[in-house]
């Protein structure tokens, strides 16, 4: 039996470009996170909206940010490939540029899915898990490959037009944390945030990403999400074209 | 006889980088089936350029050419499943060398089986056995050329490009991943080549191309580009006894009277050594000079030119003054 191209690339993108230190660091960061701030700010902050608690105010927000951290591995994934060849070795095989690009999007939501699993896996002794709805969870996952697609493009288009790692890695940390700590992942924006500050977090589409699984898991999702399911779906469109475009334009040869 | 089947092409082929600042242009060439083509050139000449716009990865700017029969800029992954491209700069994945020859066959769909004997030929025949289980990085700049030769190998192929594949390598191991390719050339396999180590074109290519600033100003079977460039040769004569100071000047007037872009590089006791286009001719008259005064010839001879200095007569010299020879098949 013959694999498909694509699943081919998903294949060699698992087995060939991560390290297990890596997968560990990327992982267990936000699990840590989970641990740490869950139990120490459960205590300073008693309540948070309708989560009830802090920590189980948190998880969702840890879950959704998972299409972070698949996006940052596929644009990680990229740029290696970039910096030792491989693209240029892969697009002279036989694979369409576009079977690449698929496989990359492909490999960032799986990796978000791995990061939702280990999430739900630390989050569940410490703010359990709530029973959700087939609805509810097609909503939480359609809403994580969304933005794994807005984030996993939009890393691959600016690592297709950078030539230098240490621009690029240095982008793609500014953008992760920012994207994360300008969002609802760790607080709600309430009555007391700054406007400017405010603005800056309802811009930021990791924020309705967010917003909308936690509306799932506190069985609140209503027509607002469905909006920003489509601002979301939208946005990933134009970062996939980006991506196209960066790709139809790839530069080979050395990069730094 | 048949002719010979085309197998790739280049029809006025031409690359921009940027707008009028060519890297390629005016390229014109057939690669036959079976037939092993050198592409020579100084650094940046447009080798790389020549073996990507071949091998698809970009699209030509002007002119075109054909890749098994069809249009480059109508190939495709089909064109691009029966070529093999060792490419000049290293291409690795983060896993051992022995995963990597098995993870590359996979993504050509080398079935499990051919893939895991394939690999044990590749570790036995490039010496990598010893390093199967190291990362590519961790080994020598020389074994890590060799690894990606032998990972190209793991997939079938009609046509293989290789990009400067011999850097780094020591002699022995050059020696023989270059019979290898010919033996692979015999039996069937076209191969493109590119190189700056010379001797290696004249061993293996049935033809050669010499790029310089983007154009191929040369293009015939090495024998005939040595011919057509080789300059003055270098004739090296010993008499049977040291020659007089009278009888050195006696023969350096026959020969500056009768050579033809005649130097003399030494004279010197028993030893002449001299260059000159029309080498023949001097031979006969060193003989006809040293006949009638009774002094024995103990050796001559008229050393050939190499494809080194036919290369540096071709890239030194105005394109103008070197109109490319004609074609020739393998």
């Amino acid at each position: 039996m013959t694999v498909p191209p694509v699943l081919r690339l998903v294949v060699r993108n698992f087995r060939a470009s991560l390290d297990s230190i890596t997968l560990l660091v990327m992982f267990g960061q936000p699990a840590f996170l989970i641990v740490i701030l869950g139990t120490m700010f459960n205590q300073l902050i008693p309540s948070v909206g309708s989560s009830g608690s802090y920590v189980a105010f948190l998880v969702p927000g840890m879950i959704a940010s998972q299409m972070i951290t698949g996006a940052v591995l596929a644009g990680r994934i990229f740029w290696l490939d970039r910096r030792w060849s491989m693209v240029e070795q892969i697009f002279s095989g036989p694979f369409r540029r576009y079977e690449y690009l698929a496989a990359l999007l492909l490999t960032t939501l799986l990796f978000a899915l791995v990061g939702v699993g280990i999430m739900a896996l630390v989050a569940l002794p410490l703010a359990g898990l709530p029973t959700l709805s087939p609805v509810e969870l097609l909503v939480i996952l359609g809403t994580i490959g969304l933005g794994a697609t807005f984030f996993g493009a939009l890393l691959i288009a600016i690592g297709g037009r950078i030539r230098s790692a240490n621009l690029y890695f240095t982008i793609q940390s500014l953008l992760q944390y920012f994207l994360i700590f300008v969002s609802t992942v760790y607080y709600p924006v309430t009555a007391t945030t700054p406007t400017a500050l405010k603005a800056v977090v309802y811009a930021n589409p990791l924020t309705y990403a967010v917003n909308t699984v936690r509306d799932a898991f506190t069985h609140s999702f209503g027509p607002g999400d469905l909006t920003a399911g489509a601002v979301l779906g939208g946005l990933a469109l134009v970062t996939f074209g980006l991506a196209v475009l960066s790709f139809r334009s790839l530069e080979f040869g050395p990069v730094q | 006889m048949s002719t010979p089947e085309v197998i790739a092409s280049a029809r006025d082929l031409g690359f921009a980088y940027q707008p009028d600042r060519f890297a390629v242009r005016h390229l014109s060439f057939e690669l036959h089936r079976g037939e092993v083509f050198g592409l020579l050139g100084r650094n940046g000449a447009g080798k790389t350029t020549t073996v990507r716009l071949l091998t698809t990865l970009l699209t030509p700017t002007e002119g075109g050419g054909t890749l098994f029969g069809r249009e480059l800029r109508a190939c495709g992954r089909a064109e691009r499943a029966r070529l093999g491209v060792v490419l000049q700069s290293e291409s690795l994945d983060f896993v051992s060398v022995e995963q990597n020859l098995r993870l590359y066959a996979f993504l050509w769909g080398v079935p499990r089986e051919v893939a895991k004997a394939r690999t044990e030929e590749m570790l036995a025949l490039f010496e990598l056995g010893e390093s199967r289980h190291r990362k590519p990085w961790a080994l020598s700049g020389g074994e890590r050329r060799r690894f990606q030769v032998a990972r190209e190998l793991m997939h079938d192929m009609e046509l293989l490009f290789l990009d400067e594949p011999t850097v780094g390598l020591d002699a022995l191991t050059r020696s023989r991943i270059l019979e290898y390719l010919a033996a692979r050339a015999r039996r069937g396999l076209s191969i493109v080549f590119t190189t700056h180590i010379l001797h290696e074109a004249d061993l293996l290519c049935h033809r050669i191309g010499v790029m310089r600033q983007g154009r191929l100003i040369a293009v015939g079977p090495p024998a005939e580009i040595k011919r057509a460039y080789r300059g003055p040769r270098t004739v090296e004569a010993e008499f049977e006894r040291p020659l007089t100071p009278e009888e050195q000047r006696t023969l350096r007037g026959r020969l500056e009277s009768a050579g033809e872009g005649f130097s003399l590089v030494a004279l010197q006791d028993a030893l002449v050594v001299f260059q000159a286009r029309n080498a023949e001719g001097l031979v006969a008259e060193v003989a006809r000079w040293a006949s009638p005064i009774g002094i024995d010839l103990e050796r001559i001879a008229v050393r050939e030119a190499t494809l080194e200095e036919a290369f540096v007569r071709i890239v030194s010299e105005a394109p103008e003054r070197a109109p490319p020879l004609g074609e020739g098949g393998p």
